[in-house]
């Protein structure tokens, strides 16, 4: 084997697909979708940031003063309990980003005319909205809320939120309970996941385990696809363009494969480095909290070193597994339409982990998901899921590494064959039992 | 002087059908070698074997006077049939590859490759991808990626066929210039006229098997002691009715006249006389398509 001709041909490969557009549109379309989904709300978020001017006029003199003064207070630190006592498990931090400038105004004698001048105050917008706490507000009447666009939900559920604990607080006290007491009595309790594994316990959210143990699986998946298919298709494309007669009188078959599988792994690397990349950038710590658009108490779990070799590692294993069978699968074949039939076999490959991947994450060491993480063809996209749960046995990856390194090579080693012989085969559509005969060809 | 490249009793047999039945050939170094035939004669076939696409299933090919080993196909530059360029790529790209796999690199290979862009008047096409240019230009890029290593040995298939003639006159003129460096090149077609101009050697394949091989020249004398041309008023259609025509080409009152091997010229033209008005008849060399059509009709 020439190494020079290997090294040539998967340049060859790499290059002319970096230079196309597809690559670049197919490389930046997911972490400008992650992007999308958690920068942009939490621009629009920081745009309601603004304080609010808000004018409240109590009828019953009992909540709007305590109630400005708990605005005006208001940052975006505020008891937890509070929040988990009014039932109300929404987004703290979102509501959160809301401030307000609040002050009071007191009942004018023409009720009318003060809302008359209220509205108008609104319209020349020196002032956002106005607050009308009528003397209902103890029993079930609304407060009324008038403002300019009442589509801000999250200024009026802050609002909401103000209004609620004061006049909670105020109930209590008519009631004789003493409001301090109750906040004491009624704060929740909280859950602390642990993970447990082989380094000891640590604190860690177990949404983000999960979370981070998707977001690699689909990498992972999108990946070995896309790529495993461009094998294919690449090797479709020399056979039908007969680039492969001029070829081949050159460079063998074995090295031409190997230059291509070599080529093209190396730009699914590049691939998978730029979505790492900005996986990274994104949640950064510093970064994830200044955009605050994890709910609290979520902890982001960091991508490890271990975890980021085993990923590499599990993706060349992976692709170098579905390429080569799909390369295997490209030289039998004499266009994308008869090879399609094939291409799908190798589909379900890929399909089985994804209809796994809950319960796997549910539970990474049920047998079930240690058996099939140790099928070769399914360690790829199932060990990076567990390990992103909860670290499997050493002993466990020691065999899952063995036996997909060893799958690995016997697909290189029977899909050489096919390729060797298929590649320069033209005419009829071949059969399996062909195929496979072709293999046994010394 | 060993042959460059010699076929000995080669045969392939795709199922029933015997594509190339025990051919036998040797090209001469320095030569340029015509593999002739009507389409579906072998030609391809033949040389899918030399360039061990194909793997004959008996007999022997022999490169540079030894057993074909796959170094041996380095030295050899290859034009297929069926074209082919990676569409998706550059003209630059495609010849730089072509290169590199050839153990071609750096400087030297760029300029080579701008020289024969140049020489071919595609320099201002190298940016461009292939599937932008035109055939015949597509064609140009792989002629310059088959010679860009300076083979020992050219073997073309068709290379001539989409050319204008302009672009034939380019390609005949590489090739000679290519011959007059001592190398050596084959080229299979079945334009007996551009093979005419250019071969010094030919072998005809027919059905399979080679009917006839070597010098032009020679087999010119050898079978054209009985053509003959003739201009002549009056039924010329006659002529092929003549038991001792052996073959006629009649075009604008002349004839080529193919005589059987035992006729004689002036017993023929004592007959003829009887029924046309003859105004010339000489002996000539025949062309080569009127021994094509001969040996081809002979070996059926």
């Amino acid at each position: 084997m020439r190494l020079n001709n290997v090294v040539v041909v998967a340049k060859r490969e790499y290059l002319q697909r970096a230079k196309t557009k597809a690559f670049w549109i197919a490389t930046l379309i997911l972490p400008l979708f992650v992007a999308g989904i958690s920068i942009v709300p939490a621009l629009l978020l920081s745009k309601t940031k603004s304080s609010q001017r808000i004018v409240v006029v109590d009828e019953t003199g009992r909540v709007g003063n305590s109630l400005v003064a708990r605005m005006n207070a208001h940052e975006s630190e505020k008891p937890r309990e509070e929040d988990e006592k009014s039932g109300s498990r929404r987004n703290r931090n979102q509501a959160g980003n809301v401030t307000f400038q609040a002050e009071t105004e007191p009942l004018a004698a023409d009720r009318k005319a003060q809302r008359a001048d209220l509205d108008r105050r609104v319209m020349d917008k020196s002032l956002d909205a106005w607050v009308w706490i009528g003397p209902g507000v103890f029993t079930d009447t609304p407060v009324e809320y008038h403002a300019r666009s009442v589509s801000n939900v999250f200024t009026q559920e802050a609002l909401r939120d103000e209004l609620s604990s004061v006049v909670r607080q105020e109930r209590f006290r008519e009631a004789g309970i003493d409001p301090a007491r109750v906040d004491e009595l009624s704060r929740s309790v909280h859950l602390a996941p642990r993970r447990v594994s082989a380094t000891g316990s640590r604190a860690e959210g177990s949404l983000g385990a999960a979370a981070l143990a998707m977001v690699l699986f689909f990498m992972l998946y999108v990946a070995i696809l896309m790529w495993g298919q461009q094998v294919m298709q690449g090797v479709l494309e020399e056979k039908g363009s007969r680039v492969i007669e001029v070829v081949i009188s050159c460079v063998t078959p074995f090295e031409l494969m190997l230059g291509k599988l070599v080529g093209i792994c190396l730009l699914g690397l590049t691939q998978l480095a730029i979505w790492l990349g900005t996986m990274l950038v994104v949640t950064a710590p510093g970064l994830a909290a200044s955009l605050a658009v994890l709910p609290k108490g979520v902890v982001l779990p960091t991508l490890s070193p271990v975890m980021l070799i085993n990923f590499v590692l599990l993706f060349i294993l992976g692709f170098l597994a579905y390429a080569t069978l799909y390369a295997g699968i490209g030289a039998s074949f004499n266009n994308l339409q008869e090879a399609q039939q094939a291409a799908s076999i190798a589909m379900v490959f890929v399909i089985i982990p994804v209809t796994v991947m809950y319960p796997v994450i549910n539970d990474p060491n049920s047998t079930m998901a240690t058996v099939l993480s140790l099928i070769p063809m399914f360690t790829p996209l199932l060990m990076p899921l567990r390990i992103a749960v909860d670290m499997p046995p050493a002993w466990q990856l020691a065999l899952a590494y063995a036996l997909t390194i060893g799958f690995v090579l016997g697909m290189i080693w029977i899909c050489a064959r096919i390729y060797r012989v298929g590649i320069l085969m033209y005419g009829k559509k071949p059969t399996f039992a062909e195929i496979w005969k072709w293999t046994r060809y010394a | 002087m060993t042959p460059i490249l010699e076929l000995r009793n080669v045969r392939k047999a795709y199922g029933d059908f015997v594509a190339v039945d025990s051919v036998s050939m040797a090209v001469p170094a320095g030569s340029i070698f015509g593999l002739l035939g009507p389409n579906g004669a072998g030609k391809t076939s033949s040389i899918r074997m030399i360039m061990n696409i194909t793997a004959p299933d008996s007999g022997e090919v022999q490169v540079f006077g030894h057993p074909r080993t796959s170094e041996d196909l380095r030295r050899i530059g290859y034009l297929p049939e069926e074209r082919g360029l990676y569409r998706k790529m550059t003209v630059l790209d495609q010849l730089v590859f072509l290169g590199e796999i050839r153990g071609l690199r750096g400087p030297q290979l760029a300029a080579d490759i701008n020289h024969w862009l140049e020489r071919v008047q595609l320099a201002d096409w190298s940016k461009r991808k292939i599937e932008e240019l035109s055939k015949g230009m597509q064609q140009k890029v792989q002629l310059i990626g088959t010679v860009l290593h300076k083979p020992d040995l050219l073997i073309l298939d068709e290379p001539f066929s989409g050319l204008d003639p302009l672009n034939q006159e380019l390609f005949r003129d590489l090739l000679l210039d290519y011959r007059s460096q001592g190398k050596s090149v084959v080229l299979s077609t079945h334009g007996m006229e551009l093979a005419e101009r250019m071969c010094d050697h030919i072998c005809l394949i027919s059905h399979g098997r080679a009917v006839l091989d070597g010098e032009l020249r020679s087999i010119k004398r050898q079978v054209g002691g009985n053509a003959f041309r003739l201009v002549a008023d009056g039924d010329l259609g006659r002529l092929e009715t003549m038991p001792e025509v052996e073959h006629a080409v009649i075009q604008d009152g002349v004839a080529k006249l193919m005589l059987r091997p035992e006729a004689e010229g002036a017993a023929v033209l004592r007959q003829i006389v009887q029924f046309l008005n003859v105004h010339e008849f000489r002996s000539e060399e025949p062309e080569l398509e009127q021994i094509f059509l001969k040996a081809v009709r002979d070996a059926a």
